[in-house]
């Protein structure tokens, strides 16, 4: 086989193997562009000035750049009213909503992944649900979050209020708060830490849980001790997941806040002047500065999505 | 007070009876092996010794203290398991000091009883290593040491030298009887491999089924088989065994199977016209001392010994073991004789040990 008509056709065979090597390298970057040219379009438009938004024949980057979009939306509560004054004759600062946003993917994210993680544990342990409900979990997911979206305002601004007000004689109203939209967030990310935590715990040897159990251990000892180290990257993996779904979630918000509670992907869509329309440089600068942590979270994420899923550590 | 009673333990898994009232006493200091293939109920009777699972009817008592409603931490109790259940996140010191940390010793007692178990177990230079960094032999002697380091007065152990190579096992099979000899603690071992439990066990108890076969030293068990069953699970190559009949001949009974029938000694148990098996181990199969005639069908040499399969006309060829010396090739045509002393009479239908 290692003669010359074999060598050959292993020639052959290289260099057919190197063009389609270009082609699929040439095919793949071609499809790359295609889908990367709006980030690229936001950013570039993100650094124009309010004359290079919209002109035909487009700008393709901004001939004149400008930070001008970002010190707009970045203002502080002392530079409003000279900038506002200067372009339209809105309050553009992101500050508010940055921190809402902040708070209310955060805290539900924590909150979502304690819950779930402790759930997941005692569905792989001790077979809580029954045998089906590690694929009953997923299932909730599955009703589209409009299908929720209005009931739920129901219930948190007519419902609640008028059953508390009748009830304890005070309105507590869910809508437009941090708690509402909190809650919220965390019963739709809850479903997928428990199935994705659950895929790492299943993965411990609950010998090791045994060993501990005999060696004195009782069972938050053992969770403390033994399973959270275990599964420590796993959770990190999933806070990131979860944190990144509230962080561009955008119906619920959308239906459920506004104006006390606002996050960034409500205000992006409310950003627009009735003297200029729609405000595509600040808009481009917000798109951006949102899209930022996602990036980095999911590089993060690939890294530890690396370690999480490497358990090959364990002897099995 | 080490001594532990296994009172009529029984336990079921759903409409499964995996432990099928065992009685059982184990002596203080004592090295017993559970032995039995997979399924026979020798793990779970260990779990419920350890309190990992509990009994569906039954006691367990341990010292003095039935210990059904005790804790698996607070009964005093060493377990090695099966993959040995090292903490792949700790160093090999924190896997050794696990037991002390649960107790809060303070650190520098811990530093020095870790030192004192891994230099017994002669794993001082891995303890800063982890598990996953360790050998096959090294993992299962930091198993050992995280064992020990609590001073159990009992040392469970489920088939601890399973995951190890055949070289490895039978060096650790030594470092375990020296240990225990060392310790003088009450080891209770389970595993499937009867060469295991032969050589390190001070008694062995035979499970099959949920049911105790046979209790008693590893001689008394290779050499008197309660049933046809442990007389099987015992001993390379497995005994031999005939089905046949008995009848009288001549005012003695004459044992009457496929092409083959001899005379069997005085005195033996069964009755004339009684269907049972007869085994014999090889080493009571005499070749070349005899009239039986059979033709060789299979060599296999060990070194020290060879197996000679051969065909007598009976359903299944006998096996002997011969001097190396004796060559002798696959087709050659050879006499044979059995061994009065080594013969195992069984009830045909139920197995039972007749003589």
């Amino acid at each position: 086989m290692r003669g010359a008509p074999g060598a050959r056709a292993q020639a052959s065979f290289a260099r057919r193997h190197h063009l389609f090597w270009w082609f699929r390298h040439a095919a793949l970057v071609a499809w790359s562009m295609f889908i990367m040219f709006p980030i690229y379009w936001m950013l570039a438009t993100s650094f124009k000035d309010a004359g290079e938004w919209v002109t035909w024949p487009p700008h393709w980057y901004p001939y004149q750049p400008t930070l001008y979009n970002y010190h707009q939306i970045f203002a502080f509560a002392t530079m409003e009213k000279e900038l506002s004054r200067q372009a339209t004759e809105q309050v553009f600062s992101i500050w508010g909503a940055m921190g809402d946003s902040m708070l209310i993917c955060t805290v539900s994210s924590l909150i979502s992944l304690l819950m779930g993680t402790f759930l997941a544990y005692s569905v792989s342990r001790f077979g809580v649900g029954g045998k089906n409900f590690r694929y009953l979990i997923l299932t909730i997911r599955m009703v589209p979050p409009i299908v929720i979206a209005i009931p739920i305002l129901m219930y948190y601004a007519i419902m609640i209020p008028y059953t508390t007000d009748a009830l304890f004689g005070t309105r507590i109203s869910l809508f437009d708060s941090y708690t509402g939209l909190g809650l919220l967030y965390t019963a739709t990310t809850l479903p997928f830490v428990i199935w994705m935590m659950l895929s790492f715990i299943d993965e411990i040897p609950y010998t090791l849980e045994h060993a501990a159990r005999m060696m004195g251990a009782g069972r938050v000892y053992t969770i403390r001790r033994v399973v959270v180290p275990l599964v420590a990257s796993g959770m990190v993996v999933t806070f990131l997941f979860i944190f990144i779904l509230n962080w561009s979630e955008f119906l619920l918000a959308l239906t459920l806040t506004h104006p006390n509670v606002t996050t960034l992907p409500v205000l992006l869509n409310k950003f627009q002047s009735a003297v200029e329309g729609r405000l595509y440089g600040p808009q481009a600068a917000i798109g951006t500065v949102i899209t930022i942590p996602v990036v980095v979270l999911g590089v993060v994420i690939q890294k530890h999505l690396i370690k999480g899923f490497s358990f090959g550590m364990i002897r099995k | 007070m080490a001594r532990i009673l296994l009172k009529d333990l029984v336990k079921q898994f759903g409409r499964v009876t995996a432990v099928s009232g065992v009685n059982l006493e184990i002596h203080d200091g004592e090295f017993l092996i559970m032995v039995g293939p997979s399924g026979c109920g020798k793990t779970t009777t260990l779990n419920m010794i350890s309190g990992l699972e509990t009994p569906t009817s039954g006691e367990v008592v341990i010292g003095d203290q039935v210990v059904n409603e005790i804790e698996p931490g607070e009964r005093g109790l060493g377990m090695v398991f099966q993959d040995l259940a090292l903490f792949p996140h700790m160093t090999v010191f924190e896997n050794i000091a696990f037991g002390l940390r649960v107790k809060s010793v303070a650190d520098e007692e811990v530093r020095r009883r870790v030192l004192q178990a891994a230099n017994a177990m002669h794993i001082a230079p891995l303890l800063d290593k982890r598990p996953a960094q360790c050998s096959g032999g090294e993992a299962q002697r930091v198993a050992l040491a995280r064992t020990i380091i609590t001073n159990p007065a009992v040392f469970l152990m489920d088939e601890p030298l399973s995951s190890l190579d055949a070289k490895l096992r039978l060096d650790m099979r030594t470092e375990l009887k020296h240990l225990h000899e060392r310790l003088k603690a009450t080891f209770v071992y389970v595993t499937h491999d009867q060469a295991e439990a032969m050589t390190m066990a001070d008694r062995i108890v035979v499970m099959r089924g949920g049911f105790i076969q046979q209790v008693g030293g590893p001689l008394d068990i290779y050499r008197r088989p309660a049933n046809q069953f442990v007389a099987g699970f015992f001993g390379t190559p497995t005994m031999n065994f005939l089905q046949g009949k008995v009848e009288t001949d001549g005012g003695r009974l004459r044992f009457r199977a496929k092409s083959i029938d001899f005379l069997l000694p005085a005195g033996a148990g069964p009755g004339s016209g009684r269907e049972i098996t007869l085994g014999v181990r090889a080493e009571h199969v005499l070749v070349g001392k005899g009239a039986q005639p059979g033709r060789v069908t299979l060599t296999e040499p060990l070194g020290d010994e060879t197996l000679v399969f051969f065909d007598y006309g009976g359903d299944a060829p006998l096996v002997a073991k011969v001097s190396p010396e004796l060559h002798l090739s696959s087709g050659e045509a050879v006499t044979f004789g059995l061994d009065e002393a080594g013969y195992h009479l069984f009830d045909g239908a139920t197995g039972e040990r007749l003589n």
